[in-house]
Order: C-alpha cells, then sequence, then structure tokens
C-alpha cells in the first residue's frame, strides 16, 4: 500500500507540474503526454487465482514530441515497475523494466517524408502489415528503422520502410522491409467526385532459422530465411458509395507459434459502404488462408504479429455483451459484419430523436480439415438490434439485445453455447451539469457459466467529476460477483480515475485484437495528462 | 544505464513541462469521408475550430459530439465555427463508424486517422479528447473525458475567440 501510495502521490505532482506553465520556447513546440495504470492487488479468497507475489503493478508512458517548422523529433520512455498482472510483455524472459520505447526524427515537406526511428505505419487493410501501438494490450510491434514517402504529384504515391521491429520490451531477431504504392486514377483522369485508386504493396521478413539449436524449421517444412508478402488494392468512392477490396498472399511460412506445418497464404478483403440522408448501410468480408504472420519465428504472443488481422465482430460497450469475445482464427476463417443505421429525427426539435441499428456478424473455419468432424464449423455468430431515443434534452433511452452464438472449441469441434443478452440503458440530465447514468444487463444461457446480471450506476457532475459502481454476477455458474466502484476526475487534459474492484478472468480485447487477462482484485489508479 | 535514464527522462519531462509552448495544429494527413487523403492544415478555414476525437467503442465521445449536434444550431446564432470529428477507428472498424456518423446526422466535417497519425502528433492517449483551435490554427483550449454538459465549456472557449 504504501509503494500504491508514493506511486500516486508522485504520479499527481508531475500532474500538477505538467499542466501548470506554458511557454514559448523560440518557434519550435513541445508537447508531451504522459499515461500510468497501476494497481494494488489485494488477496481475495474468492478468486481461485493466486494474487500476482509483488501485490503491484504499474504501467507508465511518457512521449515528449519537438517540432520547429517541417522538422519533428521525439521520444517515447516506458516504464514497466513491474508490468501489470497478466500482461505478456511483462511474462517474457528478463523484460526490460525501464527504457526508450520509440524515438523518431523527421523531415516533412510539400511532396515528400522521411522518418528515422520508430515507424508506425500500415499498408492498405493491414493484411500484410501494420506497425502500431496499443497500450491495453501492451502491443507495440513498431520498426526501429527508416520510413520515407515520396508523392509524384497528385497522381502518385510511393512509400518505403525498412527496419527490425520491436517485441515487447526488447526488438525480434528479423529485418522488415517493404514498399506501398498508390495511383490515383481519379486524378490522372481528373474524374471529379470520383474515387478511384489502385493500390499495391510488398513486404519482406528475414530471419535466420539456426538460431536455436532446437527449433528445427527444415523438419516443419521452412527451407528459406525469406518470407515475401505481396497485396493488391482498389478504393472506388462515389457519392455516398464507398467500396475496397485487396487481395494478399504469402510465401511458405508458420501462421503462429504452434502451426506444425509451414504453408503459404492468402487473404480477401471487401468492404462497402452506403449512405443516403439518415440511412447508412456497411458490410465487410473477409476471407482469411493461414495469414497469420510473426515478427519473429522464435517468438510469440499476441505481440509477435507482424500483420492485422482483427475479429470483424462489434464492439460492445456493455460488460454482458463483451462477456465472450471472439477471436480471430488466423490459421482460415470465413467472416464478415453487416450494419444498418437509420435514425429518425423530429423536424421541430434537434433534441428528439430515435437512432435504429442493426448488426450481424459471422465467422467460419475456412476448411473442413480445421475440425475433427471433416465439416466447416460455425465459429461465431452474432444479431443484434439496438434502439436509442432521445426524448428531449434532458433524457435518453437506449434498449439492445443480442444473441451470440460461439465455438468453444474454436471449430475443432462440433457444439457451440449461445447466450441471448438483453440490455437497458438510461441517462437523465438533472440540469447543465448534474446527470445520472444506468444501465441493467441480463444474459440469458443454458450453456457454460449459466445466466449473468449486470448493472451500473454513474452519477456526473459536469465537467470534472463523475462516481460510478457497477457489479457483474454469475446466477448459476461460479455464482461470484464481479464488482467495481470508484470516481474520475478531469481538469484540462488531466483525468485520474481511482477505482477498486474485482475482475473476471478473461479476454481483454481493443480494436479486435484480444489478451488473455487472468482474474484478481485490487485498486486502480489511472492517470493521464498531457500538454 | 537505467537510473541515468531514469533520471535524463525526469528531468527532460519536468524542464519540459514548464518551457511548453502552446501548441498549433498540426499538418498531418489523414481521410475525408469518402476516403481521399486531405492534409489538416485544409481544415482550417478562417474560424475558430472545434476539433473532437472519437471512435465506435468509445460511447461518451459518441454522446459528446450527438451533444455538439443538437446544440450546433443555437451556438451558431451566437457565434460562427467549425466542428471536425476525428474518428481513431482503424481498418476493423471505419466502415462502421462512416456508416454511423452519417446517419446520426452530424453536420460537421468527419475525418478519419485510421494509422492515428494525427493522434500521435496531438499526443492523445485518452479519448474523449476536445480541442478548441483559433482561426490562425493555434491550439487554445482541450479538455480530457466527458460528461454530459462539459460541451459547453467547448461553446464558451469559441465564444471566447469571437470577442463575445
Amino acid at each position: 500500500m504504501k509503494k500504491f501510495l508514493i506511486t500516486s502521490a508522485a504520479l499527481l505532482a508531475v500532474s500538477a507540474i505538467s499542466s501548470s506553465a506554458q511557454i514559448r520556447l523560440g518557434e519550435g513546440q513541445l508537447s508531451a503526454s504522459f499515461e500510468t495504470n497501476t494497481i494494488k492487488y489485494v488477496e481475495d479468497g474468492g478468486l481461485i487465482e493466486p494474487t500476482p507475489d509483488d501485490r503491484f503493478g504499474t504501467n507508465n508512458y511518457l512521449k515528449v514530441d519537438y517540432t520547429y517548422k517541417k522538422f519533428s523529433a521525439g521520444i517515447q520512455v516506458e516504464a514497466y515497475l513491474p508490468a501489470l498482472y497478466g500482461y505478456e510483455l511483462g511474462q517474457q524472459t528478463d523484460p526490460k523494466k525501464f527504457f526508450l520505447g520509440s524515438k523518431y526524427v523527421s523531415w516533412t515537406d510539400e511532396n515528400f517524408y522521411v522518418l528515422v526511428g520508430n515507424v508506425y505505419d500500415q499498408f492498405g487493410n493491414g493484411l500484410i502489415f501494420r506497425s502500431y501501438e496499443d497500450r491495453q494490450l501492451g502491443l507495440n510491434n513498431s520498426l526501429e528503422g527508416v520510413h520515407a514517402r515520396y508523392d509524384f504529384s497528385r497522381f502518385v504515391s510511393l512509400k518505403g520502410m525498412y527496419g527490425r521491429p520491436r517485441l515487447y520490451t526488447d526488438y525480434a531477431g528479423s529485418w522488415v522491409r517493404g514498399l506501398d504504392l498508390s495511383v490515383s486514377v481519379a486524378d490522372i483522369f481528373n474524374w471529379e467526385n470520383i474515387l478511384l485508386s489502385l493500390e499495391g504493396s510488398y513486404v519482406n521478413r528475414y530471419e535466420t532459422l539456426d538460431k536455436d539449436a532446437y527449433m528445427d524449421f527444415g523438419a516443419l517444412g521452412l527451407d528459406t530465411p525469406q518470407l515475401n508478402m505481396y497485396s493488391g488494392r482498389v478504393n472506388f468512392g462515389w457519392k455516398g458509395l464507398s467500396i475496397k477490396g485487396e487481395y494478399a498472399a504469402k510465401s511458405k511460412d508458420l501462421a503462429t507459434s504452434s502451426s506444425q506445418s509451414a504453408t503459404p497464404g492468402a487473404a480477401i478483403f471487401a468492404e462497402a459502404i452506403y449512405s443516403w440522408k439518415t440511412f447508412s448501410v456497411s458490410g465487410t468480408f473477409r476471407m482469411l488462408d493461414h495469414m497469420g504472420t510473426m515478427l519473429s519465428l522464435y517468438g510469440n504472443g499476441t505481440g509477435n504479429t507482424l500483420n492485422y488481422l482483427p475479429a470483424l465482430t462489434r464492439q460492445y460497450t456493455y460488460m454482458l455483451a463483451n462477456l465472450n469475445p471472439y477471436q480471430v482464427n488466423v490459421e482460415g476463417e470465413t467472416a464478415g459484419q453487416v450494419d444498418l443505421y437509420y435514425s429518425l429525427r423530429s423536424k421541430t426539435t434537434r433534441h428528439r430523436y430515435w437512432n435504429f441499428h442493426v448488426n450481424y456478424s459471422t465467422a467460419y473455419t475456412m476448411s473442413a480439415s480445421q475440425s475433427v468432424t471433416g465439416t466447416r464449423q460455425l465459429l461465431w455468430s452474432d444479431a443484434n438490434v439496438d434502439v436509442e431515443r432521445q426524448w428531449g434534452r434532458n433524457l435518453k433511452t437506449s434498449i439492445l439485445y443480442s444473441r451470440q452464438e460461439w465455438s468453444p472449441s474454436h471449430g475443432g469441434e462440433d457444439g457451440t453455447y449461445v447466450s441471448n443478452i438483453f440490455v437497458g440503458d438510461v441517462t437523465y440530465k438533472f440540469d447543465r451539469k448534474k446527470s445520472l447514468r444506468a444501465e441493467v444487463q441480463y444474459l440469458l444461457s443454458d450453456d457454460y457459466e449459466g445466466d449473468w446480471v449486470a448493472g451500473l450506476v454513474e452519477f456526473n457532475f459536469a465537467p470534472m467529476w463523475s462516481i460510478f459502481a457497477s457489479d457483474m454476477y454469475n446466477l448459476e455458474g461460479t455464482k461470484k460477483n464481479y464488482y467495481n466502484a470508484g470516481f474520475s476526475f478531469t481538469k484540462g487534459r488531466t483525468r485520474i480515475q481511482l477505482s477498486y474492484g474485482r475482475n473476471r478472468a478473461g479476454y481483454i480485447c481493443s480494436g479486435g485484437v484480444c489478451r488473455y487477462s487472468p482474474a484478481y482484485t485490487g485498486l486502480n489508479l489511472s492517470l493521464t495528462t498531457s500538454f | 544505464m537505467h537510473s541515468f535514464l531514469k533520471t535524463v527522462s525526469v528531468l527532460c519531462f519536468l524542464t519540459l513541462s514548464f518551457f511548453a509552448s502552446a501548441q498549433t495544429l498540426p499538418d498531418v494527413k489523414v481521410e475525408d469521408a469518402q476516403g481521399k487523403e486531405i492534409s489538416t492544415r485544409s481544415l482550417l478555414t478562417g474560424k475558430p475550430l472545434i476539433i473532437s476525437y472519437w471512435s465506435i467503442a468509445c460511447k461518451p465521445c459518441i454522446q459528446e459530439l450527438n451533444a455538439i449536434n443538437d446544440a450546433i444550431e443555437e451556438w451558431r446564432e451566437e457565434a460562427d465555427f467549425d466542428v471536425v470529428a476525428v474518428s481513431v477507428d482503424d481498418v476493423r472498424m471505419q466502415a462502421t463508424a462512416k456508416a454511423k456518423a452519417s446517419a446520426l446526422g452530424w453536420e460537421f466535417t468527419c475525418i478519419y486517422d485510421a494509422n492515428q497519425d494525427l493522434k500521435r502528433a496531438m499526443n492523445v492517449s485518452l479519448t474523449p479528447q476536445s480541442f478548441v483551435v483559433d482561426a490562425e490554427g493555434n491550439i487554445v483550449f482541450s479538455h480530457s473525458g466527458y460528461t454530459p454538459g462539459s460541451e459547453e465549456l467547448l461553446f464558451d472557449k469559441v465564444l471566447e475567440l469571437s470577442g463575445k
């Protein structure tokens, strides 16, 4: 507790200082942000999982950027003292605790851009390459190297990168290089109000196969240190219609650290959006065949990923709707998602309207051989509808129904679990500053842990204070309570949240990528500040 | 080496805290609603600008933008300004985000920062996060988080910039 209090006091002092004076430094500009997520773990006899030995975890990020005209430079220092319980980066062999997580210098001109340092970029839809940071997942796979872009007028754009990828708190032993070309056909022919571009990318990963005497990649069918990946894309837009398509392929590779043989991979991605007044529909389809790609053949885990293959499912903000999130099957799946939105608005006042939303997402194994049954299996389906009603300036209500069906064996065997989830959500504004929000949720299921019930109450005093309490209770299986209560305080760009609660073991997902988190009970301090 | 790094970074942070200058809107490439690449400096039209970050999974962000949209007609009777909603949804949710923004009838510019270049450049580590930018592109106000009613802080700043 003493450690937690000292850390909290230090963090509050830093944030108080950072939100103070702003003085111009020459013609250049400085900006910075600081974020901490600190937990004091508490012994909880109600949980099967052990409490971490250290009873303390803290993930911290300090990012500082300097810009002077076309020149920019920056650093990000990270401290895991130690890493929060369940974060894969803290579970690596001898992880770094305090280090320079990323740095860069860059020059941006009219038609070109060069960066030396950590590269964050994505080619097309990320099927063959995406380097990004997600602090909730403890993921940062940026490339330490060089990144450049050149625009040949407004018709053609070429970018390239070369570097070694970051793997948790260290760097992977591979080298990644790539080129991405985009040609704007609509601009070449001077078509107005039409977008048509043709694009293509190439990515190569090089990693020697003889670094570990215990790993025989030859026996798995991998005989070259080179991995080549390609993609071709088309983007089209006209009035309310927008269409995207991409085909990607890769040479022989191990899709995951547990793959038993090296296989070539392929993927198809298609997306369409149509909007007319307050009606919109969007659809996304994706087929993956052994497209999982690791940064390093010697690594494992969520962070060991070179491309971006997120689950194509709805992102919920409700606890019970997120209880069993779908994780993508990178060995092979065919998945799709459709959304329909319609808003019915009053002609006399802007404060009264209905918002309707229907969503359906599904995923199947790609081939019959992925299941012991010899047939293609349903991995996931979710049919859901929500209706939001703004009754006036003060009252808003929402209801949601979701039917989720998922394969507990991830398509390996027959049989699925079904959950029916019902949510009611109401927000009432007492006056210009005070408001109350409450949620009631129920999950109805004959499978797995049976029925659940959950509730949340949040009272807000705008613009600074918010207090909240929630509980999630399993009625038929474990019969455990997962409670949480706390408050947040915001001033300018500084936000502090302190909460105490019990967290259920399960997958924490962010952006469709998930990491496993063990159950724990603790006091959690989150602070973000920037200037 | 570690203690050296620790000392240097803490000193840097404290020093920079005191010597930070007012920021201007960074010039970063993002996409418009149709998918065409645009420069963020092109968003400056000589009027004050409210910039608000959101994503499909950020419920309070959508609440804030809905609240701004509900009040925008009344606000514009008192001051002339623009609003830009910056979606940080990546490729997974971008189609849904575009469909949602269109259906909600938001009467402001929607831009899409799928690679989060603008988010990184503006040092946004938490959403909701909103900024008020003056006609010259200087960031004059920012606020994290959203509670119903706190959108009025943004309008108060716009009124101040408009000399009202």
